[in-house]
C-alpha cells in the first residue's frame, strides 16, 4: 500500500529524513515512532505531496506520491487539526464529502454516520469556535474517515484527548479492522500503539532504526517503551 | 471515494473561497458603506450647476457624475479586491482548509484556480452591484437606460483579475500587507505613467518634448516606454469608460496589456504554488 525507496528530505544543511526505505502492506496497522524531530511528520508530508522529497521515491497504492490520484482513497488527520472557526462541524464534514466527490444525499448520510462514530452527536451543528481541542480532534478524524478511505494516515490522533477519548479512538480504529483498512499511525502513546498496531518502525534523527512486527521488536520482559528508549538513546 | 472532475473541484473551491469571504462581518460592513456612498450620489444629479454664468444641461451633469462615479468605483473595487485577496492563502493555512483540500485527490492548480475564481467572482459582483446602482440612478435621471455602463463595468473586471493574481503571487513571497501595498503601488505608478503619457500626447506636452528634442532620441520617451510596458490598469478603465456617453472609441491596447499580464501572472502563480510546502 505504501512504498518508500531511499526517501530523503533536506532543509538546507538539515537532513530531516535520510534514505528511508520501507513498505506497508495492505490491511496493516503500522506505527511510525520516534522522538520529536525524528522526521515522522516529514515522511507523512512527503507521502501526501505536501512537501517534495530531495531524492528517492514514495508511492501509495502503486501510484507516485507526486500524482494527486494516489490520494484518491486516503484519509488524513494532521498533527494539530484545525477547522475554520466560522463553520460548524457538520459544515466541515460536508465540505470534506464534497471535495471527495460525493453527491449531496450520500454526503449527508455519511456525515451522519461519522458524527455518530466520533461521538459528537448533538454538537455537530454548533460553531467550531466553541469546540475544545479534543472535539476538533474528533472532527478532524471524522474528516479523515469521510469517503471510506483505504488508507488512513493519522498524525498523533489522540493528542488533546482525555483518557476516555483516547480509548474511544482506539476502539474506533479497531472496529475499522474488518474493512481491510491500512493505517499509518504517528504517535507518542506507545501503550496505545502496542494495543492497536501490527507493525512499527522507529526513527531517530531522520534515520530508520528498526521496522518489524511489534511482537518481533519487543523482546521478552520488555515493553514497546523500553525498546523505544533503548534504540533512541543508542 | 471517487475522484471528482477537475472543473467541478475548481467550482467547489471557488464557492468556498466566495463563502469564506462573505461570511466575514468586515466584508458586509464594507459593502453596505460603499453602497450607501454610491446611493447618496443621486443628490449630485439633482443640483443646479452654473459654469461661467451658464446653467449646465441635466444630461451633461448626469454623464459627468456617472463617469466620475464609474472611475471611483472601479478604482475602489481594485483596492477592495487586493484587500480581500491578501489573506486568502494565509487564512486557509491557519484554519486548516489548505491541508484538508490538498490531502484529497486534488491538483494544486485546481486549488489555485478555485481561489482565483471565487475571489474574482466576489470582487466583480461587488463592483458590478455598485456600478449597477449608478446605472439605475443615471438611467432614471436621463429617462433612458445606458447599458454601455454595465458593459464598461464588465470590461473593468479584467483589472480586478490582474490585482487578484498579483496579490496572490506576492502573498506567497512577501508578508500579506506588503503584497497589498505593492498592488496599490503598481496601480498608482500606472496612473502616473498614464497621466504623463497623456500629457506628452497633448499640445503642451508635444511643445515641451520638441524643446528638449536635442537631448532625446527621436520618438522615444521614458514615460512612453513605462506606459506601454507597465500594467495599464488606468488605461483599461479609461478605455472602458469611453463606452459611456459620447466618448471616443474603445482602445484595445490597455486591455490587451492587462490580459497579457494576467496570463503571465497566472502561469507564475501556478508554478510558484506547485513548489510551495503545505503546512
Amino acid at each position: 500500500m505504501i512504498e518508500l525507496h531511499a526517501a530523503t528530505k533536506r532543509y538546507g544543511s538539515l537532513t530531516a529524513v535520510d534514505q528511508i526505505t520501507l513498505s506497508v502492506a495492505r490491511g496493516e496497522y503500522f506505527a511510525l515512532l520516534g522522538p520529536n524531530g525524528a522526521g515522522k511528520t516529514t515522511v507523512v508530508k512527503m507521502l501526501l505531496d505536501f512537501t517534495r522529497p530531495t531524492s528517492g521515491t514514495l508511492s501509495v497504492n502503486g501510484i507516485s506520491s507526486r500524482d494527486p490520484a494516489c490520494r484518491t482513497s486516503v484519509g488524513y488527520l494532521a498533527e494539530t487539526p484545525r477547522i475554520p472557526p466560522d463553520l460548524t462541524g457538520w459544515q466541515y464534514l460536508q465540505r470534506c464529502a464534497e471535495l471527495s466527490g460525493m453527491e449531496r444525499a450520500e454526503a449527508i448520510e455519511q456525515s451522519g454516520k461519522i458524527v455518530e462514530q466520533i461521538g459528537m452527536t448533538g454538537r455537530e451543528h454548533t460553531k467550531v469556535r466553541t469546540y475544545s481541542r479534543g472535539m476538533i480532534q474528533r472532527f478532524g478524524l471524522g474528516a479523515a474517515l469521510m469517503g471510506n478511505p483505504k488508507l488512513l494516515i493519522l498524525d498523533e490522533p489522540t493528542s488533546g484527548l482525555d483518557p476516555i477519548g483516547i480509548r474511544e479512538i482506539r476502539l474506533l480504529l479497531e472496529s475499522l479492522r474488518p474493512q481491510g483498512l491500512t493505517i499509518l499511525l504517528n504517535s507518542h502513546l506507545l501503550s496505545e500503539v502496542e494495543k492497536i498496531c501490527d507493525t512499527a518502525a522507529i526513527m531517530n534523527r531522520g534515520k530508520l532504526l528498526v521496522k518489524d512486527s511489534i511482537s518481533s521488536i519487543i523482546k521478552d520482559g520488555e515493553t514497546l517503551e523500553d525498546v523505544f528508549v533503548r534504540l533512541v538513546k543508542g | 471515494m471517487e475522484t471528482p472532475k477537475a472543473h467541478s473541484v475548481v467550482l467547489i473551491i471557488a464557492r468556498y473561497a466566495f463563502a469564506d469571504v462573505v461570511r466575514q462581518k468586515s466584508m458586509i460592513v464594507m459593502f453596505i458603506l460603499c453602497a450607501l456612498f454610491v446611493f447618496l450620489l443621486r443628490q449630485c444629479y439633482q443640483g443646479d450647476y452654473m459654469v461661467n454664468g451658464q446653467m449646465l444641461r441635466a444630461d451633461a451633469i448626469a454623464w459627468t457624475v456617472s463617469k466620475v462615479a464609474f472611475h471611483v468605483i472601479a478604482a475602489g473595487a481594485m483596492f477592495i479586491a487586493a484587500l480581500l485577496t491578501m489573506r486568502v492563502f494565509k487564512r486557509d493555512r491557519d484554519e486548516g482548509m489548505l491541508s484538508c483540500i490538498m490531502a484529497r485527490p486534488i491538483d494544486r492548480w485546481q486549488y489555485v484556480a478555485g481561489k482565483i475564481l471565487g475571489i474574482w467572482a466576489l470582487s466583480v459582483l461587488f463592483m458590478f452591484t455598485l456600478h449597477g446602482i449608478v446605472f439605475a440612478i443615471t438611467s432614471f435621471s436621463m429617462k433612458t437606460p445606458v447599458p454601455a455602463y454595465l458593459v464598461a463595468s464588465l470590461i473593468c473586471s479584467i483589472n480586478l483579475l490582474f490585482v487578484i493574481l498579483f496579490v496572490f503571487l506576492l502573498s506567497l513571497l512577501l508578508p500579506d500587507i506588503a503584497a497589498f501595498l505593492c498592488a496599490v503601488g503598481v496601480g498608482i505608478a500606472g496612473l502616473a505613467a498614464n497621466g504623463i503619457h497623456s500629457f506628452g500626447q497633448s499640445q503642451m506636452g508635444q511643445a515641451l518634448v520638441q524643446q528638449s528634442a536635442d537631448h532625446a532620441p527621436s520618438g522615444f520617451t521614458w514615460w512612453g516606454a513605462v506606459y506601454y510596458a507597465w500594467p495599464n490598469l488606468f488605461g483599461t478603465q479609461l478605455s472602458a469608460a469611453s463606452l459611456i456617453g459620447d466618448g471616443g472609441g474603445i482602445s484595445a491596447y490597455p486591455i490587451l496589456n492587462v490580459l497579457l499580464y494576467c496570463l503571465a501572472l497566472g502561469v507564475l502563480l501556478s508554478w510558484r504554488f506547485r513548489n510551495e510546502d503545505i503546512v
